[in-house]
């Protein structure tokens, strides 16, 4: 009689190795995020690597002697703006129209990649934008120097108003320069045609860059209108919380068994008539009719014989005589049934398994 | 550890409270807290499992379809009274009832515990584990832990045939005319002697005692005591198959023909031992899984079921070859050999069929084996293709049971082929018929 449930000591001898492994393989995959050469983030990201990042021409213009500062904020890009070229990366994510209009307030070029209808309002009033031409590799078509010097460049997106270049997808317009999509400034496009010296030259005008490219959308769309996460009242959060932990005590209430699993080693059931039923399903799926006559034929007779008062070594027309005999039925009759062919057909065995049950009772009845 | 009811109970309770609270992230760590807390302390305080003593009467036989109480004894020589669940668990099986039962063992105290098993099946069970879960003073979380207690039920066979033996034994009394009817009054003079009765062979008549008498009087023999008696248990593959249905369970599946075979044994034996023979019995397959020498009369019986209960269908091909030696390695003066088998027509054939002739030219060989009603119904069957087919297929496997019976019985071996619950008595009768004959 002794305990099988480990103590604490041999739990922790146990389990020490597993845990130690999972330590290992959480620190070893901590330091290769940390340490690794690629940097995720968003599209035109100045720190991303990814194809969609625009590392790449951030590391050209600073080569260059450009200043790139990357903001995340309305505060930052508004405290940042005055003096240097403001690059509108993100629009979709400048969702908050009063701080979009207190940055408009402050003067300075503007470079407005895909702007959408509240940023053009804003920082390109008097622009309005049409939507949606592919994005293809098209000739400068137009006078700016910036394009001209450029030359072929993968543009599209929308196109504006008083926008001449590249079909109307890019142009300038007062301190504004619009872009219809920042395709040719990401990191995988910009070795591409002209892309690079196009994005050099739209970007590269001035000394300081802010680059304004959010990763999340800042402040809430115009009316103030607030979402169903903000009208959830703080208690509920709670609840789902405390709720959770209710469930995980459940689990673990309902979890714990009194006591191991019993293991027995069971004996095997098998049915000993399976043999006969699996040959004749064998005898059915071969149409073995010839033998399945052949078998009911022999039974029969062998327990008919007996009863007629003939021998095992009886002939077949010995039989015949007799049984016709006893049954009054008809010699030629008797013969096909007892001694006759295959039958025809599933439906003709089932008939002459029939007839030797006739022929049967009315031997054993008489 | 495990916790219990009341600490999810718990949680939703402080669910509700964090949902009304005004500081709704402070009630919610207050709740956790309190959780934490509740469950540590009934932790700390619970009865310790792991200091539990336990006892447990001795190892058990029961038949098969009755039941065996198993009592266990708690012993808490611990500091703190030990109140929760204890589950004594045996293999599913043994169906142990109830699956646990409330303990609460003050320190320094015992208490009995008694698990009811109701078998389903032969053979020898080993109690699992016995598992205690000791609840804290608040009932929110409790200790388990789990001991590894011996004992052992050896289930036995049920021997339902022993309803046949008085008939049985009846008829071996008129056998050996010692049947109490026949005999006179208390004043019988001649032991061997009795008066003539209609129906008496007419050559058994002792003249000279008639002569001095007025009666008629009739010489009885004896019928041969002190025959040897060889009862071969079969436990290869085909014992393994089911037949019938199941009579301590009422399993339709049915019940391995080992087990019909045992039945059939005990009562043989039984009959055997009163009439004054000796009975060893062998089980084999590809070696030998049992065996016992009649020693004692008295515990023939006891020690025939010991020996059989834990015997298991084997699932190999059984060795005739083997068997046939070690039947006459133990046999040496001729015998009276029942082999309880199966008459399979490929197994015989290739099995003892060959090396029969070296048993029964030594030996009397009776084999003895269970027919399949489901063959029989499977031939009568006459609804469809289907059925028809099936039909012939028993009838075809009739027919090479009865080729291989006309063999065997050609060899100079007796064979008994009965249905599941015939088979004990049409054997018994079987032994009967030979002592009658005399040909032990």
């Amino acid at each position: 009689m002794t305990s099988v449930t480990p103590t604490i000591t041999e739990r922790w001898r146990s389990w020490r190795g597993v845990l130690g492994a999972l330590a290992a393989i959480v620190l070893a995959a901590t330091a290769i995020v940390l340490f690794s050469g690629t940097r995720n983030g968003g599209r035109l990201d100045v720190e991303a690597t990814t194809p969609q990042g625009a590392r790449a021409l951030a590391e050209l213009l600073r080569a260059q002697g450009v200043e790139v500062n990357q903001v995340t904020t309305f505060d930052d890009a508004i405290e940042q703006a005055e003096g240097s070229l403001l690059v509108v990366a993100r629009p979709e994510f400048l969702v908050d129209a009063a701080r979009l209009a207190e940055l408009a307030g402050r003067p300075g070029p503007r470079l407005l990649i895909a702007p959408t209808e509240p940023v053009l309002r804003a920082l390109a009033p008097g622009v309005t934008a049409r939507p949606g031409s592919t994005e293809t590799v098209r000739e400068p078509g137009c006078g700016l120097k910036a394009a001209v010097l450029a030359g072929n460049a993968l543009v599209g997106g929308s196109s504006f108003t008083d926008a001449t270049c590249y079909g109307g997808t890019v142009g300038v317009v007062g301190d504004a320069t619009l872009v219809g999509s920042g395709s040719f400034l990401t990191n995988g496009r910009l070795p591409e045609n002209g892309n690079a010296a196009l994005a050099m030259n739209l970007a590269g005008a001035h000394q300081r860059v802010t680059w304004f490219a959010p990763r999340a959308p800042l402040g809430t769309p115009e009316g103030g209108q607030k979402s169903i996460a903000e009208l959830i009242p703080a208690n509920v959060g709670w609840f789902v919380w405390a709720l959770v932990v209710a469930v995980l005590l459940t689990a673990l209430w309902r979890g714990r068994r009194l006591g191991p699993v019993v293991e027995e080693r069971l004996p095997v059931v098998v049915r000993a008539a399976e043999t006969v039923e699996g040959r004749g399903r064998l005898y059915r799926a071969r149409a073995a009719r010839d033998r399945a006559a052949l078998a009911l034929r022999e039974a029969a007779l062998a327990r008919t014989t007996p009863r007629l008062g003939l021998t095992a070594t009886a002939g077949e027309n010995e039989i015949v005589t007799a049984v016709a005999a006893r049954t009054g039925q008809d010699g030629g009759r008797v013969r096909e049934i007892l001694y006759g062919g295959v039958p025809a057909g599933d439906a003709a065995l089932v008939a002459l398994a029939r007839d030797l049950d006739t022929i049967e009772r009315q031997v054993r009845d008489s | 550890m495990a916790l219990t009811g009341r600490a999810a109970l718990l949680a939703v309770a402080g669910a509700l409270v964090v949902l009304a609270a005004p500081a709704p992230a402070v009630a919610f760590w207050l709740v956790l807290g309190v959780i934490v807390l509740a469950v540590g302390v009934d932790l700390a305080l619970a009865g310790s499992v792991r200091a539990l003593r336990f006892e447990r009467s001795d190892d058990q036989r029961v038949r098969l379809g009755e039941t065996a109480e198993i009592t266990l004894l708690v012993a808490n020589p611990g500091r703190r009274r030990v109140r929760g669940l204890l589950r004594d668990a045996w293999p599913p099986s043994t169906r142990p009832a109830p699956r646990e039962h409330a303990l609460d063992v003050p320190a320094g105290e015992r208490r009995r515990v008694t698990t009811t098993l109701r078998p389903l099946r032969r053979g020898d069970f080993t109690a699992a584990a016995v598992t205690v879960r000791a609840l804290g003073p608040l009932g929110v979380a409790a200790r388990q832990g789990s001991h590894q207690v011996g004992g052992r039920v050896r289930v036995l066979p049920p021997f339902l045939s022993r309803r046949h033996l008085p008939g049985k034994l009846a008829r071996l009394r008129a056998i050996e005319g010692l049947n109490p009817v026949q005999i006179r009054g208390q004043g019988t003079e001649f032991d061997s002697l009795r008066e003539y009765v209609v129906g008496d062979d007419v050559r058994s008549i002792d003249w000279r005692a008639t002569a001095r008498r007025a009666d008629v009087v009739v010489r009885t023999w004896r019928p041969e005591r002190d025959r040897r008696v060889l009862i071969v248990l079969d436990t290869g593959r085909t014992s393994a198959g089911r037949v019938g249905v199941d009579p301590a369970s009422g399993d339709p599946s049915g019940w391995p023909r080992l087990d019909w075979g045992m039945d059939a044994a005990l009562l043989l034996a039984a009959l055997c031992a009163r009439a004054g023979d000796r009975v060893d019995f062998l089980a084999y397959d590809r070696a030998v899984r049992a065996q016992v020498s009649g020693g004692g009369r008295g515990d023939l019986l006891p020690g025939l079921v010991t020996a059989m209960a834990p015997l298991e269908p084997e699932l190999v091909e059984a060795d005739a070859h083997g068997m046939v030696a070690a039947v006459l390695a133990r046999a040496r003066r001729r015998c009276l050999v029942v082999v309880l088998t199966d008459l399979n027509a490929t197994a015989l054939d290739e099995g003892l069929l060959p090396v029969l002739p070296q048993l029964s030219a030594r030996h009397l060989v009776l084999l003895a084996a269970v027919a399949d009603p489901r063959v029989a119904a499977l031939a009568a069957g006459r609804d469809g293709a289907a059925e028809v087919f099936e039909a012939a297929a028993a009838e075809r496997q009739r027919v090479e049971r009865r080729q291989v019976t006309a063999r065997l019985r050609r060899h100079g071996v007796e064979v008994v082929d009965a249905l599941p619950g015939d088979l004990a008595s049409a054997l018994a009768d079987a032994y009967l018929n030979l002592k009658a004959a005399g040909r032990l």
